[in-house]
């Protein structure tokens, strides 16, 4: 191996594989976390419709049956008047005393509609609050999906951000190792020119520049991979209380294997790309 | 072994083209010993590197070993090679690699198992009389030692044809008689050969057929 006769160059086609990855990996890594906030806020995604009147029973078993027939709707659940109040009293903890003042349950009765798998988009959710808002019964309809949308254009933000980085530095990162594996075949002339005349085949002769091309590739991504990891091991503790905060995470997650894999093997395959794009220029 | 029916070489010079050969045609037949001999820059190498594929004629075919060079693709040229041992006017050794090193790379490049490799690298070495000199480097060798080296690399393979280009080119007097000698000991066992040369007393010496260049035309073909 001739990493050592590309002195400079070589480290740079090091370094610049290893910012290209740790780019990818770093962007890659928060919107895998943001996704899953997005998947867990989608299970979540309620559309509350709050009730003129507490209605009877039959009543409600009517009107539950109406609305469990809708399009979109998975579940139906009652909240009463005097649930309602409850589940205030248990929020506010220990001021939950000022409820007891108040002169009557100002709380309205309520319906929690859950939308089916597939109908929590916003247009979806929408959509079905304006059917509800149509109800005779219905006083008010809150709720929807605009904003667990919001996260994931926010997550598909970062996926095309982390994309066009990584694609950057990764041009970048093969015209480097194009470089260093240039000037190694500049030093290896000699022995190419040799390689050649007694009839060696080209896979021959390419496979060193190659090989080169890929271990600083591979180097590169286990640099970066080392990088992200301590960044995560440094970082997550410290961001999860936030993240439990905004975004109702209790922890965040590392790349998978497979996604360590992938920048491993991607590395692999600009360093080779840069050795083999080398090999051309140096024939030409 | 080698057939070549009129063949030309154009070589661009500004908005000129410079014939480097000219209607060239001749034969060399399997097992014969050929001197092409010239003054420089009358298109020895030239012709030499439109053999060994290195250049391709503007005009004209050439056959070499079988293969029909004007014909082929790219990827066949390692199989010609293959068949071929080139010699230069500078040895052309690794100057990193021993003399060892520098036969034993060649039948490693061309994928000989390992094991074959060293009793084939001394073979050729005890052949040029260099079997003390393998672990000499080629800084440390006289210039005719070089010259030696680079027959063993040349002949490791056990090539059909032997090209050499000016291999006395560098070398006193004494020391061109002893290669000369080397190369007629190759042919004898078989080896076809082709050695241009500007030197026209050792090309009369060698007493072989005689193919004579004058600026890329062929003159004389005789002996």
């Amino acid at each position: 191996m001739d990493l050592r006769r590309a002195g400079r160059v070589g480290v740079s086609a090091i370094l610049l594989i290893t910012l290209s990855l740790t780019a990818l990996g770093g962007f890659w890594l928060l919107s895998l976390n943001l996704g899953r906030a997005v998947a867990q806020w989608r299970d979540r995604v309620r559309v509350v419709v709050f009730l003129k009147d507490e209605p009877t029973p039959s009543a409600l078993t009517d009107l539950t049956r109406r609305v469990e027939a809708l399009d979109g709707v998975h579940r139906v659940r009652y909240v009463s008047k005097a649930e309602a109040l409850s589940s205030l009293r248990e929020s506010l903890g220990a001021q939950a005393g000022v409820v007891d003042h108040l002169p009557r349950n100002p709380l309205p009765a309520s319906l929690e509609v859950t939308p089916a798998e597939g109908a929590t988009t916003p247009e979806a959710t929408r959509d079905l609050a304006a059917k509800l808002a149509a109800l005779p019964e219905t006083e008010e309809v809150q709720g929807g999906a605009e904003w667990v949308e919001g996260l994931a254009r926010w997550q598909r933000l970062f996926q095309m951000v982390g994309l066009a980085v990584g694609a950057v530095l990764a041009l970048a990162a093969i015209l480097t190792v194009t470089t260093a594996t240039t000037l190694v075949l500049h030093v290896r002339r000699a022995e190419t020119e040799i390689m050649r005349l007694v009839g060696a085949s080209e896979t021959v002769v390419r496979i060193p520049q190659l090989l080169q091309g890929m271990v600083q590739g591979l180097l590169g991504a286990v640099v970066a991979l080392g990088l992200l990891e301590v960044t995560y091991a440094v970082g997550a503790p410290r961001l999860e209380p936030l993240l439990q905060l905004t975004l109702g995470l209790a922890r965040a997650v590392f790349l998978s294997l497979p996604q360590i894999l992938f920048l491993i093997v991607g590395g692999a395959i600009l360093g080779g790309l840069g050795g083999l794009l080398a090999r051309g220029r140096a024939v030409a | 072994m080698i057939r070549l029916h009129r063949v030309c070489k154009l070589f661009q010079g500004g908005p000129m083209k410079l014939p480097a050969l000219n209607d060239v045609s001749f034969t060399v037949d399997k097992g014969e010993f050929a001197i092409l001999s010239g003054a420089s820059g009358a298109g020895k190498t030239t012709l030499l590197r439109l053999l060994y594929a290195d250049e391709q004629a503007s005009d004209g075919d050439i056959e070499v070993a079988g293969f029909n060079v004007t014909g082929l693709r790219r990827s066949e040229i390692p199989l010609l090679r293959r068949s071929l041992g080139i010699v230069f006017q500078d040895a052309k050794l690794l100057s990193g690699r021993t003399v060892f090193e520098n036969i034993a790379f060649v039948l490693r490049v061309l994928g000989v198992p390992r094991h074959e490799i060293t009793p084939k690298a001394f073979q050729a070495l005890k052949a040029v009389g260099l079997s003390s000199r393998a672990q000499a480097y080629p800084a440390q060798l006289s210039q005719g030692e070089a010259q030696r080296a680079a027959l063993a690399r040349a002949i490791v393979k056990s090539p059909a044809l032997l090209l050499a280009d000016e291999p006395t080119g560098n070398l006193d007097e004494e020391m061109a008689g002893e290669i000369l000698d080397l190369i007629k000991d190759i042919w004898s066992r078989g080896t076809t050969v082709l050695l241009a040369t500007h030197q026209s007393r050792l090309a009369a010496q060698l007493k072989r057929r005689t193919l004579r260049l004058e600026a890329g035309v062929l003159t004389k073909d005789e002996g």
